[in-house]
């Protein structure tokens, strides 16, 4: 049983300072997902926490027991790499039975012949081929055992370093963007055999990737990560209802979060989106901001909907992309204004997802009604997310 | 279609003048071997060998210790070779992968050994080896070959090794490898075709040198085949064809070793072109 708790953990590079004062607590049994864009300090974080890497300041406690200063073999933990790093010049056999073979290692093993004869040996104990062979079975790989890993797929490259990392039955699994070498399909797959593992074998697993689909899916915690510094830790759930700023916001979700700019009237009762457009301030959203105040209406693509006439948004359809079971309509907003995106591009086409195939089509005039109960107001200026219920650390 | 045959007749043809020119001293050197001496000199050389001659390559045994020049140059191209690699493998590994303070001088310190010809170093080396005892001894021409190759092959195997993925010896670290067990169990077999022509170079150097086995070796019983070779040459006459004999079972050990090793140099030199 295993938690991991980091505290105040920094890294720095000469004087660049990658990993700014983390804390996270992850209770036993937990998949951790750590998100963020490439150079956000993710995995720079998780080779702090197998011991590949010292830390600048802080403490990491695996299973309440500071490791911080222990070899990465001591931490009982497995670690899976982007490239598998499996030993080219070992049969998949030995690949998978090398850490078993470690525990038993001399200092005599060094000796060629002799050492050969005696990791032979332990390779062949029940014990150890059991395993080997049990585990192989697990990820369908009994029949490549006798093989090089150069004559492997990387699916199957993929497995062959998860059964390394099994056969050890660590406390912790770290994973570095295990599936990133993969084409899409097999990445679907191999997404559900880690998630299975998971429930499978229990353990606490960490897994790094800039992939919101593979967070959002595989973890049961998120932290999102930009510049070393966590931007909001918590459930998929909560990160995409609630997410904590605007950045978070603006990554998560496929198109992300519809942000518009917005005023508080006067009787904080309703919020001026355009010249004439308003909305009324739902009743979870009263009393966040003060009236007069500028704030960000956050909207997710399927809380809105769109329609040739009636109420709401007045716009233009910009595009309209079939998915096959939904359809993305992009909705330029005629009197309402869009928050620019990260890259300053002002005024960005409002995304509306629809169920199935629609018949709208480029420059119709229509109108963007909206679910006001999903909506989440952030602060302009800080780009905070105004409820209060959002955890950042 | 025909372009192509004929560019393929062209590289053949290249192929078999280069072989003609690598394999032809071998060859003369078997045909005099086994020619008799006034047949040397006459006025049409003699192409084809005469294998009524062959005793002769009986007869050099008798004349000169050639067995022990062999065996005594076998002993110091292996010795180089194995004491080379076992020194230059840990040095090598320390100059990929380690930071330390002096890394750019050590490394440049290895390089300009190189810029010293052998001969410039005889004199003080003898000095040394009179005060070391090791005058005289297969052991000390090792040791002296090996200062040589030493440096070599650090820069060859650090050049392997810089091309080992970090990876696989993260991944043996957290598997719970030592350090000496990741170069030894995880890097050396992973640059094995490096090693291989490591193996050539300093085998060929043990085997081949000249200057340190006729100056730091006075006794005709540790005579290498170099120097025994040369010693051939008399003030009066040369026996050519008995030269010539020894000559071929000098070259032979070499060409085998060369054999045997070659493969594995060859997947070295292609090693990378392809991903794995």
């Amino acid at each position: 049983m295993a938690s991991i708790k980091l505290q105040d953990i920094t890294k720095n590079f000469a004087d660049k300072h990658v990993v700014k004062g983390v804390s996270i607590d992850v209770p036993d049994g937990e998949f951790l997902v750590l998100l963020g864009p490439s150079g956000c300090g993710k995995s720079t974080l998780l080779r702090m926490l197998a011991g590949l890497e010292s830390i600048s300041g802080g403490e990491i406690h695996i299973n309440e027991r500071r490791v911080d200063e222990l070899p990465p073999t001591e931490r009982d933990i497995a670690f899976v790499f982007q490239s598998y790093a499996l030993y080219p010049h070992m049969t998949v056999r030995r690949n998978i039975a090398f850490p078993l073979i470690m525990r038993q290692h001399r200092w005599w093993f060094h000796i060629p012949l002799l050492g050969g004869m005696a990791k032979r040996r332990i390779e062949r104990s029940p014990a150890v081929s059991q395993l080997v062979e049990r585990t192989a079975r697990t990820l369908a790989l009994t029949d490549w055992l006798d093989k090089f890993p150069r004559t492997l797929s990387g699916g199957q490259r993929q497995r062959v370093a998860l059964g390394r990392a099994m056969v050890r039955e660590p406390q912790v699994f770290l994973m570095d963007e295990p599936l990133s070498n993969l084409d899409a399909k097999l990445r679907t797959t191999m997404r559900a055999e880690i998630s299975k593992l998971h429930q499978r074998v229990g353990g606490t697993f960490v897994y790094v990737t800039h992939d919101q689909v593979e967070a959002m899916t595989m973890g049961t915690r998120i932290a999102l990560l930009k510049d070393g510094v966590v931007q909001q830790f918590g459930s998929p759930r909560e990160i995409y209802e609630a997410p904590a700023n605007l950045y978070v916001a603006r990554f998560i979700g496929t198109p992300p979060m519809n942000l518009l700019q917005a005023t508080v009237n006067a009787d904080g009762s309703a919020l001026a989106l355009g010249a004439e457009a308003t909305m009324p301030l739902p009743a979870h959203l009263r009393g966040l901001a003060a009236p007069g105040a500028a704030v960000v209406l956050g909207l997710r693509p399927n809380a809105l909907t769109v329609a040739r006439g009636g109420q709401g948004l007045a716009g233009r359809i910009a595009l309209v992309e079939h998915v096959g079971a939904e359809s993305l309509v992009a909705v330029a907003l005629t009197d309402a204004r869009t928050l620019h995106d990260e890259e300053g591009a002002a005024n960005a086409d409002l995304m509306v997802t629809v169920p199935g195939y629609t018949d709208l089509a480029n420059g119709d005039p229509v109108a963007v009604g909206f679910d006001a109960t999903q909506a989440v107001l952030f602060d302009a200026a800080t780009g905070r997310n105004l409820a209060a219920a959002p955890r950042t650390h | 279609m025909h372009a192509a045959m004929s560019r393929q007749a062209l590289r053949m043809l290249a192929v078999l003048v280069l072989l003609g020119a690598a394999a032809f001293p071998i060859y003369w050197m078997l045909v005099t071997s086994l020619t008799p001496t006034e047949a040397l000199f006459a006025d049409r050389p003699q192409l084809l060998p005469s294998l009524g001659q062959l005793p002769v390559y009986a007869s050099v045994f008798a004349i000169k210790p050639v067995a022990s020049w062999l065996f005594n140059s076998a002993c110091v191209a292996i010795g180089t070779t194995v004491l080379s690699i076992a020194l230059a493998v840990f040095p090598a590994y320390a100059l990929s992968r380690f930071r330390f303070g002096g890394k750019g001088a050590i490394g440049f310190g290895l390089f300009a050994t190189q810029m010293l010809p052998e001969a410039m170093l005889v004199v003080p080396l003898y000095a040394i080896f009179a005060q070391m005892q090791l005058l005289n001894t297969l052991s000390g021409l090792i040791l002296a070959n090996t200062a040589f190759t030493v440096p070599v092959i650090t820069w060859i195997l650090k050049g392997a090794i810089d091309g080992v993925p970090i990876e696989v010896e993260e991944a043996a670290r957290v598997d719970g490898c030592s350090r000496i067990g990741i170069v030894l169990g995880v890097v050396v077999p992973l640059i094995a075709p490096t090693l291989a022509a490591a193996a050539v170079i300093s085998f060929f150097h043990g085997w081949n040198e000249y200057v340190f086995a006729q100056t730091l070796i006075t006794e005709e019983r540790l005579h290498t085949a170099s120097v025994g070779l040369a010693g051939f040459i008399g003030e009066l006459s040369t026996p050519l064809d008995a030269v010539m004999a020894v000559g071929v079972m000098y070259t032979l050990p070499a060409v085998i070793f060369y054999l045997i090793v070659q493969r594995h140099v060859v997947s070295g030199m292609t090693a990378g072109s392809v991903k794995g």
